[in-house]
C-alpha cells in the first residue's frame, strides 16, 4: 500500500513546521506514558538497600563516613545502617576526618563529602550505586566540643566588668542567660544535624569561650550558624562570632537567619605543634530568638 | 437504525450527557483511590468543623421542636458553633458536615462517641460509606467532577466535543490538582467556583441572565475561601482588555452587570451562608480579611531552600529566585504533555488575532464573533465586540500565578495556592489539540481513519496525564513531572515534597503493631483531629495515645513519627537526641523517596536533670 493513498503528502508539505510540532507532541505523549509505566519499577527497592547496607558491613571500619547521595535518601540510609552513623558523625563539623567514606549513590549523584577523593571500591546493588573513597584524613589535635568540659566561660559586659560561668553536669550556666548557656548538643542549623556548642545569647555583653593549652596542628576550623529554623524566622540579630589564638584575632564570623552552616578554616601552621590558648567572643546585635551553635577542630 | 436506536442516539448527543459521564466518571476515580490517601492537618480541622456546623441545623431543629426557633439564632448558640475555624468561610465545611450526618456509616453512640465534637445521638443514615472520612470528602469528590464537566463547558464554546473532552481530563489528571480535588478543603473547591463565576462572566457579555448568576457564584465563591477576592480583579482586567477601544474613543466602558452583582448579590450571598457574620458582620468581615491580608510566612522548601522570610530588600537574586516559583512549579508538576498542547493552544490564540475569524485553517470552531448590528449595554457588555478569548484565558492562567509571584505577597508555597489556573491551562491544552487533530485530519485521507482521529488522539493525548496521576497516588504532593525526573527528581532538584502530615496513613499498621506498652506516641505533624478521624474510621484503635505537639514532648513518647519536610529537620534530631539512635524504626517512601520516618525507643528514657543549686 502507498503512503499517498491513505494521507495527503500535500498538506504535509505546506506546513511541515506544524507537522513536526504535531509529530513531537504526540512522541512526547508516548515517551511520558512509558516513563509514567516503567519510572517506579526502577526507582531503588528495600532490597537494593538491603543488599548495599550488607555490602558496607563487610567492609565497615570503625571511623568510617557513610553518606546518601541525593541526601534526601538520608532516611533510608540510617533505616539500613543507622546504627553505624552515631550522632556525633550524623553532626559532624564536616568530613574531613574521615578517610573512607561509604557512599550509596542513585541515578549518577555524587555526595559532596567525597568530592574529590579518589574511588576505591565501587559496585551495583540494584538501582543503588556504593563507592567507597579513601584519602587522607585530616588529624584532629583538639575538637572543640568533644572538650568542652575543659573551657573557660565568662560574660563580658560593656563595662568590662566580668561574670563568671559555671559548669553544671552538661553545661555551663552563666548567672545573666538562660538555664542552658552553654551547652554540647545536637543542633539543627540549616536545616542540618551539627553536634555542636550551643550557646544562648542576651544582653549587651559578650560570651566568652576560652580553651587553655590547645594543640594546635595546621589549622583551626570553625563552623557557625543559627539553631532552630523557627527561631531563627522570628529572630533578626546577627550573631558576630571573633576567634582569637593567643590573644591574638584569627578571624571573625557572622550568623545570621540566612547564613546558614559557614566553615572557615583559618590557617595556624606557624603554630603547628604548640599549645595556645583559643578564645571565641561571641556577641550579637539583637539577642531575641538567637542560638548560636559552634564547633571548631585544631587540625594537623 | 430502529426507532429505539434513533432515541438512544439522541440522547447521548443531549449537551448535558458528555459532561455528566465526565463528571461521574472523575468523581468515581477519586472514590476509588481516595482512601489510600492520607487525612491532612487542614482538612482533620474542617471535619471537625463541619460535624460542628452541623450540629447548629441539629439545634435548629431542637428549637423549632421546642416552639423556640429564635433560640437557635442568638449570638451565644450561633458562635458556638460556627465560630470553630471562623478564618475560612464555611460553605464548604457546612457541605461536609451535611454529607457526613447523611451518609456515614452510623456507630455513633458506641465507644466512639466521646470522639465527636458534637454531642451525638444515634441517628439514621444512608450509609454509603465505610469509612466517615469518607463521607466527609463526598462533596469535595462531586465538586471536583463538576468542575470538570464546566471545563468541558467551557472549552466547548470554542472547541470539538473531543478536544473539549480532553481538556476536561487534562483538568484534573494532574498530580497536584488531583491530590487536593479529593479532600475536604478548599483549594479544588474555590478552583471549580472559579471556573463557575468565569463561565457566568463570559456568558453575561452576551446573555443578561447569566450577569445575575455570576453575582449569585461569586457569592458561593466567597463563602468557598478568601481566594475569591481576587476573581473580579483578573475578570476585570479582561473587561478592560475587550473593551479598549472604548478607551480610544475617550469614552470609558459602562459598569456591566456582573460586576455590579458580583458587588451586590456576592456579598448577600456570603452573608446568608455564613451565620458568624449575623450578628457583628462588619467587624468580622474586617478580621477575616486581616487574618488573610496579614497572612503570616509559611515554611517552604523550593530549589533546594527552605524559604520562610522574605529576602532583605538588597537580595535581588533572592527576590528574583522566589519570583519563579509558580512558573517555575507549574513547569515541573503539570504534566509536560499538557503543558506542550498548552503551548501549542497558546500560538493557535496568538494567531487568531493575525488572522480572520473565517478562516478555516483555525481549529477554534466558534470564535464568538460579534452580533451584527449589535450594540453593546452594560447587560450585554461583549455585544458589538471580539471576545478575547485569548486574552481571558491567559489572564485567568497568569493571574493565580503572577499574585503568588509578587513580593508582597506571603510565602505560602504549594502548588494548591494556584490550582485556579489549572482548569484554563486545561482548556488551552485542549485548544491544543484540537490543533493537533485539525492538522491529522488534513493529512489523513482516509475517510473511516479521519472519523477516529478526534477521539484517538485525545485518548492518547490525556494518556500520560492520566498515567501520571496515577502514579502520583497518594503523594501527589511529591509528585514532579518529566521534566524534572519524577519523585527522584523533583527530591534531587529540592522541590517541596508535602505538607499537612496525611502521607502516615501507610505507616498506621505498623504503628499500631508497635504501639509502646507507655502509649505514648508523637505524631508530629498529624493534628490530633486527625488521629480522632484515623479512630473514627478504625484505621487506628480506640484510645491510641497522642501526647501532643511542640518541641518539648518528643521526649516524652516512646514511638515518634516525623513528617520529613526540609522545615521539619529538627524534629529528627531532637527523636535521636532523646532516643540516642540516629536509626529509624521505619520509613515510607514512594518511589524510594521517604515521606515519613518513625522511631522507636529502645533504651530507657533519658535521665531527668538535677535542679541547678
Amino acid at each position: 500500500m502507498r503512503l499517498s493513498s491513505f494521507l495527503d503528502v500535500n498538506a504535509f508539505r505546506r506546513h511541515r513546521l506544524a507537522y513536526a510540532c504535531a509529530a513531537g507532541i504526540v512522541l512526547l505523549a508516548l515517551v511520558e506514558t512509558g516513563n509514567a509505566l516503567l519510572a517506579p519499577l526502577r526507582a531503588p527497592t528495600d532490597r537494593d538497600w538491603r543488599a548495599a547496607a550488607a555490602a558496607v558491613r563487610a567492609g565497615y571500619r570503625p571511623g568510617d563516613l557513610i553518606v546518601a547521595a541525593p541526601d534526601w535518601a538520608d532516611p533510608l540510609l540510617r533505616l539500613h545502617l543507622g546504627d553505624l552513623i552515631p550522632i556525633p558523625v550524623a553532626g559532624r563539623l564536616d568530613a574531613a576526618r574521615f578517610g573512607r567514606i561509604w557512599e550509596i549513590s542513585q541515578r549518577g549523584a555524587r555526595s559532596p563529602e567525597a568530592q574529590g577523593s579518589p574511588v576505591s571500591q565501587t559496585s551495583r546493588q540494584g538501582a543503588l550505586t556504593l563507592r567507597r573513597y579513601e584519602r587522607p584524613a585530616a588529624q584532629v589535635s583538639f575538637d572543640f566540643v568533644a572538650e568542652w568540659s575543659r573551657a573557660s566561660v565568662s560574660r563580658v559586659a560593656a563595662g568590662g566588668q566580668v561574670n563568671l560561668c559555671y559548669r553544671v553536669s552538661d553545661r555551663f550556666e552563666c548567672p545573666d542567660l538562660p538555664a542552658q548557656s552553654l551547652k554540647p548538643e545536637l543542633l539543627e542549623i540549616d536545616t542540618s544535624p551539627h553536634f555542636a556548642l550551643a550557646t544562648a545569647l542576651a544582653g549587651h555583653a559578650t560570651t566568652v569561650v576560652e580553651f587553655d593549652r590547645v594543640p594546635l596542628g595546621r589549622e583551626l576550623a570553625v563552623g557557625a550558624g543559627l539553631h532552630n529554623v523557627w527561631l531563627r524566622k522570628a529572630g533578626k540579630g546577627t550573631v558576630s562570632l571573633r576567634v582569637l589564638v593567643q590573644g591574638r584575632e584569627l578571624g571573625r564570623m557572622e550568623a545570621g537567619s540566612m547564613t546558614g552552616w559557614t566553615v572557615r578554616k583559618f590557617d595556624t601552621s606557624g603554630l603547628a605543634g604548640q599549645s595556645q590558648n583559643v578564645r571565641f567572643e561571641i556577641t550579637v546585635d539583637d539577642p531575641n530568638s538567637r542560638t548560636l551553635g559552634f564547633a571548631a577542630e585544631a587540625r594537623s | 437504525m430502529d426507532e429505539v436506536g434513533q432515541k438512544t442516539r439522541r440522547r447521548w448527543a443531549r449537551p448535558w450527557m458528555v459532561p455528566l459521564l465526565l463528571a461521574l466518571a472523575t468523581s468515581g476515580w477519586m472514590l476509588a483511590v481516595e482512601g489510600r490517601q492520607g487525612l491532612a492537618r487542614d482538612e482533620s480541622q474542617y471535619f471537625r468543623a463541619g460535624e460542628r456546623y452541623w450540629g447548629w441545623f441539629e439545634a435548629l431543629g431542637d428549637a423549632v421542636r421546642a416552639g423556640k426557633p429564635g433560640q437557635a439564632f442568638s449570638r451565644n448558640v450561633v458562635d458556638s458553633f460556627w465560630g470553630d475555624n471562623h478564618e475560612h468561610p464555611p460553605l464548604m465545611k457546612t457541605l461536609y458536615g451535611l454529607s457526613w450526618r447523611l451518609f456515614h456509616r452510623c456507630d455513633c453512640t458506641g465507644p466512639k462517641r466521646g470522639l465527636h465534637p458534637i454531642a451525638v445521638h444515634k441517628h439514621r443514615t444512608l450509609p454509603l460509606f465505610a469509612r466517615e472520612s469518607t463521607a466527609f470528602r463526598f462533596p469535595a469528590i462531586l465538586l471536583a467532577g463538576l468542575g470538570v464537566a464546566l471545563v468541558y463547558w467551557f472549552a466547548r464554546r470554542w472547541i470539538g466535543p473531543w478536544a473539549a473532552a480532553g481538556a476536561a481530563v487534562l483538568s484534573v489528571a494532574q498530580p497536584h490538582y488531583f491530590f487536593h480535588a479529593q479532600i475536604s478543603c478548599f483549594d479544588v473547591p474555590i478552583a471549580v467556583m472559579a471556573v463557575l463565576v468565569a463561565l457566568a462572566y463570559w456568558k453575561s457579555l452576551r446573555a443578561p441572565r447569566w450577569g445575575i448568576l455570576c453575582g449569585v457564584f461569586y457569592g458561593l465563591a466567597l463563602a468557598t475561601k478568601h481566594n475569591a477576592w481576587l476573581i473580579p480583579c483578573f475578570l476585570l482586567v479582561h473587561y478592560l482588555w475587550m473593551r479598549r477601544r472604548d478607551f480610544l474613543r475617550l469614552r470609558p466602558p459602562r459598569i456591566p452587570l456582573a460586576f455590579v452583582s458580583m458587588a451586590t448579590l456576592g456579598p448577600i450571598v456570603l452573608f446568608v451562608l455564613w451565620p458568624w457574620l449575623w450578628h457583628a458582620p462588619v467587624p468580622r468581615v474586617r478580621e477575616w480579611m486581616q487574618r488573610h491580608a496579614q497572612h503570616e510566612h509559611y515554611n517552604f522548601e523550593y530549589l533546594g531552600r527552605n524559604w520562610n522570610l522574605p529576602p532583605a530588600p538588597e537580595q535581588t537574586g533572592r527576590w528574583l529566585l522566589r519570583a519563579t516559583f509558580p512558573f517555575v512549579s507549574t513547569a515541573f508538576t503539570v504534566p509536560v504533555t499538557t503543558l506542550a498542547l498548552a503551548a501549542a493552544g497558546t500560538l493557535v490564540f496568538a494567531r487568531r488575532r493575525r488572522k480572520k475569524a473565517s478562516d478555516d485553517q483555525l481549529p477554534i470552531i466558534n470564535c464568538e464573533p460579534p452580533e451584527p448590528g449589535a450594540r453593546a449595554s452594560w447587560a450585554r457588555p461583549g455585544a458589538d465586540v471580539d471576545l478575547a478569548p485569548g486574552i481571558f484565558l491567559a489572564v485567568q492562567i497568569l493571574g493565580p500565578l503572577g499574585t503568588l509571584a509578587l513580593p508582597a505577597t506571603p510565602i505560602f508555597g504549594g502548588v494548591k495556592h494556584f490550582l485556579a489556573a489549572m482548569p484554563f491551562v486545561a482548556i488551552l491544552a485542549g485548544v491544543g489539540l484540537a490543533w493537533v487533530t485539525r492538522l491529522a485530519a488534513e493529512l489523513v485521507t482516509a475517510e473511516r481513519l479521519r472519523q477516529v482521529l478526534p477521539a484517538a488522539l485525545a485518548v492518547l493525548l490525556c494518556l500520560p496525564a492520566v498515567a501520571e496521576t496515577q502514579r502520583s497516588h497518594p503523594d501527589g504532593t511529591g509528585h514532579y513531572n518529566l521534566l524534572a525526573g519524577g519523585f527522584i527528581g523533583g527530591a534531587s532538584l529540592g522541590m517541596n515534597r508535602q505538607f499537612w502530615g496525611y502521607s502516615v496513613l501507610p505507616l498506621l499498621p505498623w504503628m499500631k503493631a508497635h504501639r509502646p506498652p507507655s502509649n505514648r506516641i508523637y505524631w508530629h505533624d498529624v493534628l490530633h483531629d486527625a488521629v480522632l478521624m484515623y479512630v473514627r474510621d478504625g484505621r487506628l484503635p480506640l484510645g491510641i495515645g497522642d501526647v501532643g505537639v511542640g518541641e518539648p514532648l518528643v521526649a516524652q513518647a516512646d514511638l515518634g513519627i516525623v513528617i520529613l519536610e526540609k522545615h521539619f529537620a529538627v524534629y529528627d534530631y531532637l527523636h535521636w537526641e532523646s532516643y540516642q539512635t540516629t536509626q529509624p524504626a521505619q520509613v515510607y517512601a514512594h518511589e524510594g523517596v521517604p515521606f515519613v520516618v518513625a522511631y522507636q525507643r529502645k533504651a530507657p528514657p533519658p535521665r531527668q536533670e538535677p535542679l541547678p543549686p
